[in-house]
């Protein structure tokens, strides 16, 4: 993330939290948080807590955030890709937008009702892991009715107007997979292309934990009865070494959309 | 199959809920963040640093960078950092542990620093590094953060030896690791018994002649790297001399340790500028070192202060207030003989003869005649004090500064010294960390005899970062002790030339632990100054040619 994106991004994230901006400039950002922000960001649970007893007058804080270092503007916290606040930031979008529930938004008139295909759509992070780890994001999405999978999908929902309320003359079908199932279906879906995928990586990591291991033992082989260091040693290699891949869903939720997305996709 | 899948089940089971529930709901925008911010914190490869863009504000060199890489991909995250002093083996460790980090590869860290460095190192990792880290207080601290540092000391005492075993570390990180050479001490068993996944030993002086330190310090980091025990002696320590051998085990240490020296980084370094100031006791002084070195004759007296009659020589040379401080303390002191007493009283009315500090008048003369600011360093207290009275009668302002001050009390004189002062007044070159890169002249007023010491003051401002050459003024009364040390030790080994890293190497391969304590006999035991000069000789020679002594194990760069 380039200086400019994080502006764009931390501008983004405060409008979407409902923020009142104070002041505004090409790499100044001033706003008001709201209590909930207050609460997510500015770690002090006994003014809250305090707050919450008393019943006195909310007050949460502003905050003044640069994206560019500058030595005559001293005010301001400047941030950058690394810096912790920016991180913070990135967490509490977890947990603030984890799941979602959108509809197509179709212009439609009262002479015809339009039926909404329920899709379940995930976006999910696949971490190959050693001692060394490597990433990858996938965005499912999956047909409830008809079983069909997508990828790329959120690329095609941000192409979509969508909107959080049925739009009018529009209705929902039913899902004939349970959202639970079809978890389970695009799981099994993005194990299958990990199985398909180099397993260099893992034969490697499994080669540098069996070199170190019989260096252990090696190590080790003249002395009857292994002392504990040998057995934490030992503990240690795995836990360095062992390959393993973890799927983790990022966020995810329910999109109702028009036949007519379907067609595009046939 | 090769390696096992792990599902996180918490995100399925909160939505299954809220579908029940139905909702509550996140806004499209928020979602997009969310997976926005996902995006940017994907790690696109197994190779390859992420580190340096999370810190843009350090400045990161080359060669570290490099060993960086190095460690985490050539050799697992295990390495022994091994740069000379100066290159910044903390920047290097503060870079690795941050790649664990972001990659989530580590999360609880463990960080053992003696305990002088403990606040120092804090410090550096939160600014420069902006990594959370906690200096360790309070035992319930081991396992409420996740980043620790501690002094070795502290953790393995129990109750914490217990708590700190307990915690499942990612990384632990050692400074000071050559402190662990010997394996039967508690800190070597303490470390041994820590389960250390990634693991950096940070030292200046790995290779120590003995290669057993050297079995010992890489078996603790990769247990059978160099064998078992058995196994190692009878491969290389029988075949001491064997060339084969040798390349053989500097191969695989080179494995598990970078050695970065000045000269490999391709850094300009600002050149050193040395410069001997001699100075002419006046009558007074001069009368004053001879009534002291006359006491030394004294044999009844000699025996029992054989010490401390050099150390008179040397404040004699320093100021008048330090040889009084020290007078008055033998007079003081309990069940001395009366002889001795009367010796030390009868000097302390010789000192009051003493009417100028023909040193002090040199070292005002050579700030008063630069432009820049200036570091005094001595030995003593009471001549710091002097000093700093001293400059102030000619409108000098200094700051005084000593090793013992608190952090705070650091910054905050070296803050005072770069925008208020001309002169630092140091009795100590004041630990790592302290940056006074912005002064290019140095004054040692008196010079102290362990070597390690010099290079440790001019270490302060010759380091990277410095951009001006470096002005060094030492300063040798004529016809005393301080001249013999200057002229007999110092200048035959070049040391104010030579940088520290050399010098380092030389003292741990000629095993001279101690070369204050050797300095010290040979000026005790001479007689006369033709055996002090062959003895200094001997001593020159010695550090000139180490290799002569023995099997000097050093290993020479890195592939």
């Amino acid at each position: 993330m380039l200086q400019k994106d994080i502006h764009d991004f931390l501008d983004r994230y405060f409008t979407a939290n409902d923020c009142e901006m104070l002041e505004q400039g090409n790499d100044l950002l001033h706003v008001q948080l709201t209590i909930e922000l207050d609460k997510l960001l500015m770690n002090r649970p006994f003014y809250w807590h305090y707050q919450e007893l008393t019943g006195a007058e909310p007050n949460p804080m502003k905050l003044k955030l640069r994206t560019k270092q500058s030595e005559e503007d001293s005010d301001g916290e400047f941030v950058h890709f690394g810096s912790p606040r920016l991180h913070q930031i990135f967490q509490s979008t977890r947990q603030l937008g984890s799941y979602i529930r959108l509809y197509e938004n179709v212009q439609q008139n009262e002479n015809a009702y339009v039926p909404l295909v329920p899709w379940l759509g995930l976006n999910i992070k696949v971490s190959y892991q050693c001692d060394r780890k490597k990433d990858f994001l996938y965005s499912i999405g999956l047909n409830l009715i008809n079983g069909m999978m997508v990828s790329e999908f959120q690329g095609l929902l941000e192409s979509k107007p969508l909107t959080p309320k049925i739009p009018d003359y529009c209705y929902t079908m039913s899902t004939l997979i349970r959202p639970g199932s079809g978890i389970k279906r695009i799981e099994q879906y993005i194990e299958q292309v990990i199985q398909e995928d180099d397993p260099q990586w893992s034969i490697d990591a499994r080669k540098r934990w069996k070199e170190d291991e019989e260096l252990l033992d090696h190590f080790y082989q003249d002395i009857e009865e292994l002392p504990e260091s040998y057995h934490v040693e030992k503990q240690a290699l795995k836990e360095l070494y062992e390959p393993k891949v973890v799927i983790q869903i990022i966020n995810g939720g329910m999109f109702y959309l028009s036949n007519h997305t379907m067609m595009n996709l046939n | 199959m090769t390696f096992k899948i792990q599902h996180d089940q918490s995100w399925s089971t909160d939505f299954i809920k809220r579908l029940d529930e139905d909702g509550p709901w996140a806004n499209w925008e928020l979602y997009k963040l969310a997976l926005e911010a996902e995006e940017s914190l994907i790690i696109p490869d197994f190779l390859g640093l992420q580190a340096p863009k999370h810190i843009p504000h350090v400045q990161i060199l080359p060669h570290q960078l490099e060993v960086a890489r190095k460690v985490i991909e050539d050799m697992n995250g295990k390495g022994i950092l091994a740069d000379e002093v100066g290159l910044g083996k903390t920047i290097e460790a503060g870079l690795i542990m941050k790649e664990y980090m972001i990659r989530g590869l580590a999360k609880k860290i463990l960080i053992l620093v003696p305990a002088s460095l403990v606040l120092q190192w804090t410090y550096e990792l939160n600014t420069k590094f902006l990594i959370p880290a906690v200096p360790q207080k309070k035992a319930y601290v081991w396992e409420q953060y996740d980043v620790v540092v501690s002094s070795i000391d502290t953790a393995k005492r129990s109750p914490h030896r217990e708590i700190v075993l307990d915690q499942d570390y990612d990384l632990i990180i050692i400074d000071e690791a050559h402190k662990l050479k010997n394996k039967k001490t508690k800190n070597y068993d303490f470390v041994q018994h820590l389960k250390k996944k990634y693991c950096l030993l940070l030292t200046a002086t790995p290779i120590q002649n003995r290669i057993q330190e050297v079995f010992n310090l890489v078996s603790l980091l990769k247990p059978g790297h160099l064998g078992n025990e058995e196994y190692f002696d009878e491969a290389y320590r029988s075949g001491r001399y064997d060339v084969q051998n040798e390349e053989k085990l500097k191969q695989l240490i080179n494995k598990v340790m970078v050695r970065n020296r000045r000269e490999d980084t391709g850094l300009k370094w600002p050149k050193r500028i040395v410069k001997t100031v001699p100075i002419t006791l006046s009558p007074t002084e001069r009368k004053l070192y001879e009534s002291i070195t006359q006491a030394r004759s004294n044999t009844a007296y000699e025996q029992h202060h054989a010490f401390s009659t050099i150390t008179l020589q040397r404040e004699v040379c320093s100021s008048r207030e330090a040889v009084f401080l020290t007078l008055k303390a033998m007079a003081e002191k309990e069940g001395i003989s009366e002889s001795a007493r009367e010796t030390a009283i009868s000097l302390m009315h010789e000192i009051e003869n003493v009417d100028r500090n023909s040193k002090a008048e040199k070292a005002l003369e050579i700030i008063q005649s630069i432009d820049g600011k200036v570091i005094i360093f001595t030995e003593y207290r009471a001549t710091q004090l002097y000093l700093q009275w001293y400059l102030q009668q000619h409108g000098i302002k200094s700051v005084p500064f000593r090793g013992g001050f608190k952090r705070n009390k650091k910054d905050w004189m070296t803050q005072l010294f770069k925008n208020h002062a001309k002169v630092l007044i140091a009795t100590e070159a004041g630990g790592e960390g302290i940056n006074l890169q912005f002064c290019q002249h140095i004054i040692n007023y008196d010079l102290p005899w362990n070597p390690m010491r010099i290079e440790q003051r001019i270490g302060r401002i010759h380091r990277i970062g410095q951009e001006h050459d470096v002005h060094i003024y030492n300063f040798a009364t004529e016809n005393t002790i301080e001249e013999h040390i200057l002229r007999l030790l110092y200048e035959k080994i070049n040391l104010f030339e030579n940088v520290i890293g050399d010098l380092d190497e030389i003292l741990s391969r000629v095993g001279m632990k101690n070369i204050e304590q050797h300095i010290r006999d040979i000026f005790y035991d001479s007689d006369t100054e033709g055996e002090i000069r062959v003895k200094m000789d001997n001593l020159t020679s010695l550090l000139t040619y180490p290799n002569s002594e023995g099997d000097a194990y050093a290993s020479e760069g890195h592939s």
